[in-house]
């Protein structure tokens, strides 16, 4: 039967009436995809406020012990019941999240295949590499405050913590020995004078190549504390050599940490060579890199002060589309939320994915038209040329009639917010506590160096899907029907879309930033008060009675600076001392 | 081109019998002989334990340390367990092991062990709370406790190494037993054992 040209011109303008409305709907539910996790987000509000077993509860309603997100399960109530005190259910949750970690050595084909039609979300989440040393630091602290409170039990309980602090000694070898660690630099330093002022302007993608995660300074000076502690000297020897290193030669440049970090090292180390005695050599050529008044036979206490909560992951929806005038697939990002999270999303676009390099700006100009490449600032291009054909053929470019979402991760931009903080002894103040870990850093530098991948994962993953649910209309017949093919064309775009989440998992209630002072008392017992001054001008001060006894005593303490003033948890919670 | 498109229609079959795999294993219990080895990893077991306490304890008990003790002494020595640290870099329970190095020796029939300090004060207060319950003839008197000859003490180390899936762990337990009166060390034991573990980057 022939349509009149009346009703083939009606039907036409329902047909562009409806592809309009299914755009904005597309357009309205990528928007809506973007939220985040309440329960997650909310664990952590709870504990800021203090509400502790609140916080417990509110993760044991978002994840599972058995499930997908079973090592967040453990890693956040690990924290949390270490927060309460309760350090053998900490130690209890951490063991399991170890065993975890290990068993993820083994890559399931059958998840991954899973994911590559759903989405990363639908994956067990195998957790970050620098994961594993904060877990083995946080449970052998967990062990010497056992010990304290447990004395019939201390030597065991202490030879506990050691085993963790070798446990991490062997996962943070088999790192350095995959990534090279921090070495002292073979070129001469003019060379890589020029060289750091050379490399934003040849290559600004280059900027990215030295952010990867390649030992823990940090990691291997508080393991030098807890084995000075507990007298293994030979062992707090190496790792405080390992932690000045590493401090010196990148660590503490990367995560923008002061050098105090390296020469607090130095002091330690030097420390317990003087101790163990026959490294006079050794401790000659130390002599310019250490502060000569700390090298005394006082009692030390080791104050850690974690303070923060590391940034959120959150995620930015694009839009995939083909322009079938320069034969190219076109990324465009489609920001969403508050006016802060708006402009880092584009930053974070522009950043890492625009086509605002020289090249991608010729390619652009020679593929397309002048538009393109003022569009490159907001827009990834991806030229087909040749290709445009046999994406046709595929029923790809027929796929992304309506788009895709590509759902990818970003981060707020790190803020100082902490001015100062410092020590108070016995009523007169004593130091300054300085950083020595920015948890903050890293888990920006992990998402920056896992955005390229992670974007050609969805990339590929969307298309997939969308070509899939191409082929199984062509299958059914509907698409033969302009109305209904086209209902049934936003359908599967919809579906596709609900299912392309990107991965915002991960370990939540961690600090923004570690900081560490050590101090020379006497033994006995000491009031101490860190007072933190953040740049709003609104001081927190936390106080504890501590018991300084032995070599090393050691203070750890948790500051959460978006708490409210008169929450009890800003001001004296999880607070524990050992000696 | 044929197979991208043979590929595409086989994919979601092959994903579906992946999970239908996947989904056919059920939560299993059996009981096994507490003799047998089950080796889940290269983590120190129950019979690296059981088999480190028996070999530690013949080498000990074929040095002649125990006979000078018959000869001078006229008795079974006694001996009191002081430490045995874990410096591995695995959680061992030190307890465990202690326990099966106590059998062994008992076992034997040749040595007699000290209850440990924690032990010896749990008792003597209940020796105290019996002269004050406990009938005369069912009393047990104070001051009439052995003292131990030897004491025994150790460490159980480790090393790892590790390549890619591959990773060779040795723990190394070392035993010393200390004459009380001399200080004398009538006997050292050494005991070795070698594990390899293979895990493979892929599984289904």
């Amino acid at each position: 039967m022939k349509l009149s040209a009346k009703d083939a011109s009606l039907n036409s303008i329902t047909t562009q009436v409806l592809k309009l409305f299914l755009l904005l709907a597309t357009l309205t539910c990528l928007s809506a995809c973007n939220v985040t996790h309440f329960e997650k987000n909310n664990a952590i509000s709870l504990a800021q406020k203090g509400e502790l077993t609140s916080a417990r509860t509110a993760i044991k309603r978002h994840y599972s012990s058995q499930g997908k997100n079973r090592l967040l399960y453990h890693l956040e109530l690990a924290t949390y019941f270490q927060l309460e005190k309760d350090y053998q259910q900490s130690n209890k949750h951490l063991t399991h999240a170890k065993d975890l970690l290990e068993s993820f050595y083994t890559v399931s084909l059958s998840e991954t295949a899973l994911s590559q039609f759903s989405g990363p979300t639908y994956t067990t989440f195998h957790g970050q590499k620098y994961y594993r040393p904060l877990l083995h630091v946080m449970k052998a602290l967990n062990y010497n405050a056992l010990a304290i409170a447990q004395p019939e039990n201390r030597p065991a309980l202490q030879d506990s913590a050691l085993v963790e602090m070798r446990q991490l000694n062997l996962y943070l070898e088999a790192l350095t020995d995959e990534t090279g660690g921090y070495n002292p630099s073979v070129n001469d330093k003019l060379t890589n004078q020029i060289y750091a002022i050379l490399k934003p302007i040849l290559a600004p993608k280059a900027l990215l190549s030295n952010i990867d995660y390649r030992d823990d300074a940090f990691a291997h000076y508080l393991s030098g504390v807890i084995n000075e502690q507990n007298g293994e000297l030979d062992s707090a020897r190496l790792q405080y050599q390992r932690a000045a290193s590493a401090y010196e030669n990148g660590f503490a440049e990367q995560y923008q940490l002061p050098p105090d970090t390296t020469k607090q090292a130095y002091n330690n180390l030097a420390r317990v060579m003087t101790k163990s005695g026959g490294y006079e050599i050794e401790l000659e050529r130390l002599k310019g890199k250490i502060d000569p008044q700390q090298q005394n036979h006082l009692s030390q206490l080791t104050v850690i002060q974690n303070i923060g909560v590391a940034p959120q992951r959150k995620q930015f929806n694009l839009v995939l589309t083909a322009d079938h005038d320069s034969k190219a697939l076109v990324m465009t990002p489609i920001p969403f939320g508050t006016h802060a999270e708006r402009q880092a999303q584009i930053q974070w676009f522009q950043m890492l994915f625009a086509d605002t390099s020289i090249f991608d700006m010729i390619q652009n100009y020679t593929m397309g038209d002048g538009s393109d490449v003022a569009l490159g600032f907001v827009t990834k291009r991806l030229p087909l040329g040749g290709l445009w054909d046999n994406a046709k053929k595929v029923g790809l470019i027929d796929a992304l009639q309506y788009g895709a979402r590509i759902s990818v991760t970003y981060l707020a931009p790190p803020k100082e917010r902490i001015k100062s903080t410092e020590i108070w002894v016995n009523g007169q103040k004593h130091s300054q506590l300085h950083p020595f870990h920015s948890i903050e850093l890293l888990t920006v530098q992990n998402a920056l160096k896992n955005a390229n991948t992670e974007i050609q994962l969805a990339l590929t993953r969307e298309i997939v899907k969308a070509i899939s649910a191409q082929k199984l209309l062509q299958k059914t017949g509907l698409q033969q029907h302009e109305v209904f093919g086209s209902l049934a064309k936003f359908a599967t775009s919809a579906v596709n879309a609900v299912t392309a989440a990107a991965d915002t998992r991960q370990w939540q209630s961690l600090p923004a930033q570690i900081r560490v002072a050590q101090i020379p008392l006497p033994t006995g017992e000491h009031n101490i008060i860190i007072k933190t001054q953040l740049n709003s001008g609104r001081v927190i001060n936390q106080t504890e009675q501590v018991n300084v006894s032995g070599q090393m005593s050691l203070w750890q303490t948790r500051t959460f600076i978006d708490a409210p003033p008169q929450s009890k948890s800003s001001t004296s919670s999880s607070i524990f001392n050992l000696d | 081109m044929k197979k991208p498109s043979n590929i595409i229609k086989l994919t979601p079959i092959l994903i579906a019998c992946s999970l239908v795999l996947t989904g056919c294993k059920t939560t299993e219990v059996r009981r096994v002989d507490a003799n047998q080895e089950v080796a889940l990893s290269d983590k120190w077991n129950g019979k690296d334990s059981q088999l480190v306490s028996e070999a530690m304890i013949n080498d000990m008990l074929s040095f002649p340390w125990v006979r000078d003790h018959l000869t001078k002494e006229g008795t079974r020595p006694a001996i009191i367990i002081q430490s045995v640290r874990n410096k591995s870099h695995q959680h061992i329970a030190v307890d465990t092991f202690l326990n099966d190095l106590k059998r062994s020796i008992l076992r034997s029939g040749q040595a007699d062990f000290v209850a440990s300090a924690d032990l010896r004060g749990e008792i003597r207060n209940e020796r105290k709370d019996q002269e004050l319950n406990a009938s005369l003839e069912t009393q047990n008197e104070m001051g009439q406790e052995q003292g131990a000859d030897y004491a025994l003490s150790g460490t159980i180390n480790s090393f790892v190494d590790e390549q890619g899936g591959s990773r060779v762990t040795f723990y190394q337990v070392d035993l010393r037993l200390i004459d009380m009166t001399t200080n004398r060390e009538v006997w050292n034991g050494q005991k070795k054992i070698q594990k390899v573990q293979e895990r493979s980057s892929y599984g289904f």
